[in-house]
């Protein structure tokens, strides 16, 4: 975007303040130090003689430099542009009107009444329906694919298969090959007239295989003689992830207690009620195409990557989404081949993923078998972390596994996290809300619980006793920290004191019940980071339009969006409209992952709408006579301060006709000399049943530490649906298959378990953090993956307390529980 | 963008006459939905799902399960919950039948459409028709609810954003404000 192309009138550089205010004078590679970088203030923009002059000089401010943003547990270095000036933080003392205010959600009325069109509810004349032919076998050579019988049903317009579509990846995996690895592979797509076509096409698709052996668990494939799930071998990178603090040995040696557990998870599976599908159009050269995606620029760049098109003749829109829990990152199978085939029928084409499709094949929240060590002194000091994991990956997928947590939870000088990442012949994994940290803070979490026990310690005290107030990974400072004040606030609702108190009384319980109380906590991202960009417009009838290449999975961020705009353009909610989910509309902006998105957007957006404010105040301050700092603005109102004089917006915009009152905003980059992070303590009672082992859970509570809450209703929502999803994690979620044949038995909605409304317990959300201004100058960060990290060690913790017995492997099924309940009356009996 | 429905009508591929096409048996049958009558030609096989999205382009209705398990698909046949996945269009010939769409039809929002938009008993809003339409029926048939009947009611609408707290609250809200207004239902 050209950056003197806005038409807006231009104040001369402000010389001398600002430039000593952004001068450099360190290296090149050091990418700063200062954590508030800034070029200049609104209005305060370049002439383009001014920039030359600049480029002559030395000392000039740089545009642009390194920065680090932590993207789903990974930390990512990126290359970022300064924003021409950063707004002043809004402080825990800011005084706003609109943020911080639980707005209703923006979408709601389109939601509710069924207007909202999803990906799936698209239609475009012509449209062919597309049905993907998956893999019945877990591992198996294609001996014959015959598509002729497909292609002689009428109404079906084309099949493809091996060779047809290009070469592209999906969560690092080609699945269209002659080899099969997994149940629910891809290997011939077909497309009709209808969907009841489409489907009758599919299942006539002729198929045969030469199955050979599969290894569905870790252990399998590792063994000396394993079938080799992928050609480079099972084991990923050809070696376990280490990763090594200090010096373990010597801190176990120092231990005065050592426990030693394993811990199992299951493989979960998103089951995003609108599933992966995507709608592909070609209009001559130019090619369309709607997704449920968490990221619009990242599937077009995939689609123009994977078709050789210029990113400027690919567009891809999305209004609404039927959630995107971390397997919607980039462009799907679906995408891929819908565009194939739009462009040999020279048709649209819809490719929607049936539900047993997207049970197998949608990427899912790999197993973990975690071998825990920890070593602590009779204080509960802990001296030593070890962990020793094997995560099955499936066929392919990403290296993220728990380790991350135990490095990053307690102060603790000795860690060391050893991870085999396996390949098997499963469905491959991708992320999944708060990946690695919920598989690993179940371990961790459930591990802490049982040192507790061993040292006879509140395991609350446990954890303030290791609290850690630094980033011992980076040796550097938290930009905000209030995981204690998490810890103290949501156990004096909980009543966390009292409740362990009284367990004894509870556990007499004459009805076979008994309840037990557990909590766990949690650090993640969420700090977010650049790039982003938005643009904010005022039209002559004095509403805004606010264009940022975001999307809203179902968290809200339209509404975010809206509420940062108005409040910084001083307009009111009402008169704001965003626009995202269009690549063709919008400046660039990331994907909606990490617990980013508020973090990174919300600043880029404020900073549009106050460089779009300052330009109206200009204007205004030409039509009332007055001066631009003599000027406030509120609820579409410019007002002289003394004087009262006043013209609102659409008063403004009448006045000036069509010239154009725009704002550019950009994403600055993050501190260097800090961590920015999310944190809470959770807080969970149980009843269980002592007979069967089925688990009532009664009540939550969980205390967050996220910064600036922009809307305390859309925070509390996704906060409880956080812990809902933990919830299902803790005690149903599992894939089961068939170990013999290694076909997955509950690929559907019944079978695989999610929560109901009648396993809700109650959920009290309390919110303890307060702006984090070092973080960014909105001061938000993430919530959205936050909540589900500690809520299944959570529960586990307060079923162990329950029954007197440990409940290592989840879910906790009834069968589970019982087991580890009778097996501890058995060995008190001996 | 979106495209306008009744063009999508005239132009979509299911009623586009093919030469290539061997003579379907289809029926032409006559639906009330949302008060409006349809005649639909379509195969006796046909599912009232299929016939309200891919002919009516009343998407609102959900697919998700495709197998009566999630209640996205939910629709009322003369009031009563049905899962449109599980229904043959052809069978809801002479029955009143509502879809989301039917439901504020004079623009007027139905007290519980209020209640999710204030209580944000929504999210990604996948499920939403569907939780509406079950709550509205519960409501129909029993104006003042428990929390324990709305959960008992609700439980086969699932939700994966985890919505659930909010919708019984929106549901009971709205319990409260149909009661109180003297042309609540």
């Amino acid at each position: 975007m050209a950056r003197e192309g806005t038409g807006s009138p231009r104040r001369p550089p402000k010389g001398t303040k600002t430039g000593a205010r952004t001068t450099r004078t360190d290296g090149p590679k050091a990418g700063g130090t200062q954590p508030k970088k800034m070029r200049g203030r609104p209005g305060d923009r370049r002439p383009p003689q001014a920039a030359r002059d600049e480029a002559a000089n030395d000392a000039r401010p740089r545009r642009f430099v390194s920065t680090r943003v932590d993207v789903e547990g990974r930390e990512e270095i990126t290359l970022v542009e300064l924003p021409d000036f950063e707004p002043a933080p809004w402080g825990d003392d800011a005084q706003l009107a609109i943020v911080g205010t639980p707005a209703r959600r923006a979408d709601a009325r389109a939601k509710v009444t069924g207007r909202a069109r999803y990906t799936a509810d698209l239609h475009r004349p012509g449209m062919l329906h597309a049905a993907i032919v998956r893999s019945s076998i877990p591992s198996g050579r294609i001996r014959r694919l015959d598509l002729a019988p497909a292609l002689a049903i009428p109404g079906v317009r084309d099949a493809v298969t091996a060779g047809d579509v290009p070469p592209f990846k999906v969560r690092n995996f080609h699945p269209f090959e002659d080899v099969v690895r997994y149940v629910g592979q891809p290997v011939a797509v077909v497309c009709a007239e209808t969907l009841e076509l489409a489907y009758r096409a599919r299942d006539a698709v002729v198929v045969e295989y030469e199955p050979t052996p599969h290894a569905l668990t870790a252990q399998a494939a590792l063994a000396p003689d394993a079938p080799r799930v992928r050609d480079e071998g099972n084991l990923a990178e050809g070696e376990p992830r280490v990763a090594v603090r200090g010096d373990v040995d010597r801190g176990l040696a120092d231990a005065e207690v050592v426990i030693e557990r394993t811990f199992r998870t299951p493989v979960a599976l998103q089951s995003a009620l609108e599933p992966h599908d995507a709608l592909a159009e070609w209009n001559g050269e130019q090619l369309t195409v709607w997704e449920s995606t968490q990221g619009i620029f990242n599937t077009r760049s995939d689609l123009a990557g994977a078709f050789g098109l210029p990113l400027s003749r690919v567009r891809v829109m999305q209004e609404f989404m039927g959630g995107g829990f971390g397997a919607k990152n980039g462009a799907s199978t679906n995408a891929y081949v819908a565009v194939t085939l739009a462009r040999r029928t020279g048709r649209p084409v819809r490719c929607v993923n049936d539900r047993e499709g997207e049970q197998l094949d949608s990427g899912n929240r790999p197993a973990t078998v975690q071998r825990v060590t920890l070593g602590a002194k009779r204080d509960g000091t802990l001296t030593a972390i070890v962990l020793d994991a094997d995560i099955p990956l499936g066929v392919a997928g990403w290296i993220g596994g728990p380790g991350k947590i135990y490095h990053e939870l307690y102060r603790c000088p000795n860690v060391r996290t050893t991870q085999r990442f396996v390949y098997t012949n499963a469905g491959a994994m991708s992320s999944f809300r708060a990946p690695g940290h919920v598989e690993g803070a179940f371990g961790l979490e459930r591990a802490m619980d049982v040192l507790a026990r061993e040292l006879g310690m509140d395991p609350l005290e446990l954890r303030l006793k290791n609290y850690a107030p630094r980033d011992q990974e980076k040796s550097r400072s938290y930009s905000s920290k209030r995981l204690d004040e998490c810890y103290r606030e949501g156990a004096k609702r909980f009543g966390w004191g009292k409740a362990r108190k009284e367990k004894g009384e509870r556990r007499k319980a004459t009805d076979g019940t008994a309840r037990g109380v557990g909590m766990a906590s949690q650090v993640w991202g969420g700090g977010g980071g650049p790039p982003a960009y938005a643009t904010v417009r005022l039209n002559p009838d004095g509403t805004a339009e606010v264009l940022t290449g975001s999307q809203d999975l179902g968290t809200g961020s339209r509404t975010i969006f809206a509420q940062i705009a108005a409040e910084a353009l001083g307009a009111r909610l009402e008169d704001v409209h965003v626009v995202i989910g269009d690549t063709e509309r919008t400046p660039y902006t990331g994907n909606s992952w990490g617990s980013i998105t508020t973090a990174s957007v919300g600043p880029a957006v404020r900073m549009a709408a106050e460089d779009a404010k300052a330009h109206l105040l200009e204007a205004a301050a030409e039509l009332l006579g007055s001066a631009p700092h003599a000027l406030e603005v509120r609820d579409s109102v410019v007002r002289v301060r003394k004087g009262g004089k006043s013209l609102t917006f659409a008063e403004i915009g009448h006045a000036l006709g069509d010239v154009m009152i725009m704002g550019r905003g950009s994403r600055g980059p993050n501190p260097d000399d800090s961590t920015l992070s999310t944190f809470c303590a959770q807080f969970a009672e149980v009843e269980v049943d002592l007979e069967t082992g089925v688990v009532r859970v009664v009540r939550i509570v969980s205390a967050h530490d996220s910064g600036r809450i922009i809307n305390p209703a859309l925070a509390e929502s996704q906060i409880q649906g956080g812990i809902i999803q933990g919830l299902g994690y803790a005690l149903f979620e599992e894939r089961v298959m068939d170990e013999a044949l290694g076909i997955p038995l509950n690929a559907n909605m019944h079978d695989y378990k999610i929560p109901t409304m009648s396993d809700i317990p109650v959920i009290e959300v309390l919110f303890v953090g307060g702006a984090d201004t070092t973080a960014n100058h909105t001061g938000a960060k993430g919530c959205a993956e936050p909540p589900i990290i500690p809520t299944a060690p959570a529960i586990a913790n307060a079923v162990a307390d329950a029954i007197g017995a440990e409940v290592n492997e989840i879910p906790l099924t009834p069968w589970r529980v019982a087991e580890s309940e009778r097996g501890e009356r058995r060995k008190e009996r001996v | 963008m979106q495209n306008n429905s009744k063009t999508i009508g005239q132009q979509g591929t299911l009623t586009a006459p093919d030469p290539a096409a061997p003579p379907v048996r289809t029926s032409t049958f006559h639906l009330r939905i949302n008060g409006a009558e349809h005649a639909v030609t379509a195969p006796p096989t046909a599912l009232l799902l299929t016939v309200l999205r891919e002919q009516l382009q009343l998407t609102g209705t959900k697919l998700v399960c495709d197998r009566g398990e999630c209640g996205a698909c939910s629709v009322l046949l003369d009031g009563e919950p049905a899962y449109s996945c599980l229904t043959l269009a052809a069978a809801c010939e002479g029955r009143d039948i509502t879809t989301i769409e039917g439901l504020s039809a004079n623009g007027e929002l139905h007290p519980l459409q209020r209640a999710f938009i204030e209580y944000d008993a929504l999210q990604c809003g996948f499920c939403t028709p569907g939780q509406i339409l079950a709550g509205v029926a519960l409501l129909e048939r029993n104006p003042d609810p428990s929390e324990e009947e709305i959960v008992r009611w609700m439980s086969g609408n699932l939700c994966r954003c985890g919505t659930y707290p909010k919708i019984v609250r929106a549901v009971r809200a709205a319990a409260s404000a149909m009661r109180g207004s003297s042309h609540g239902t």
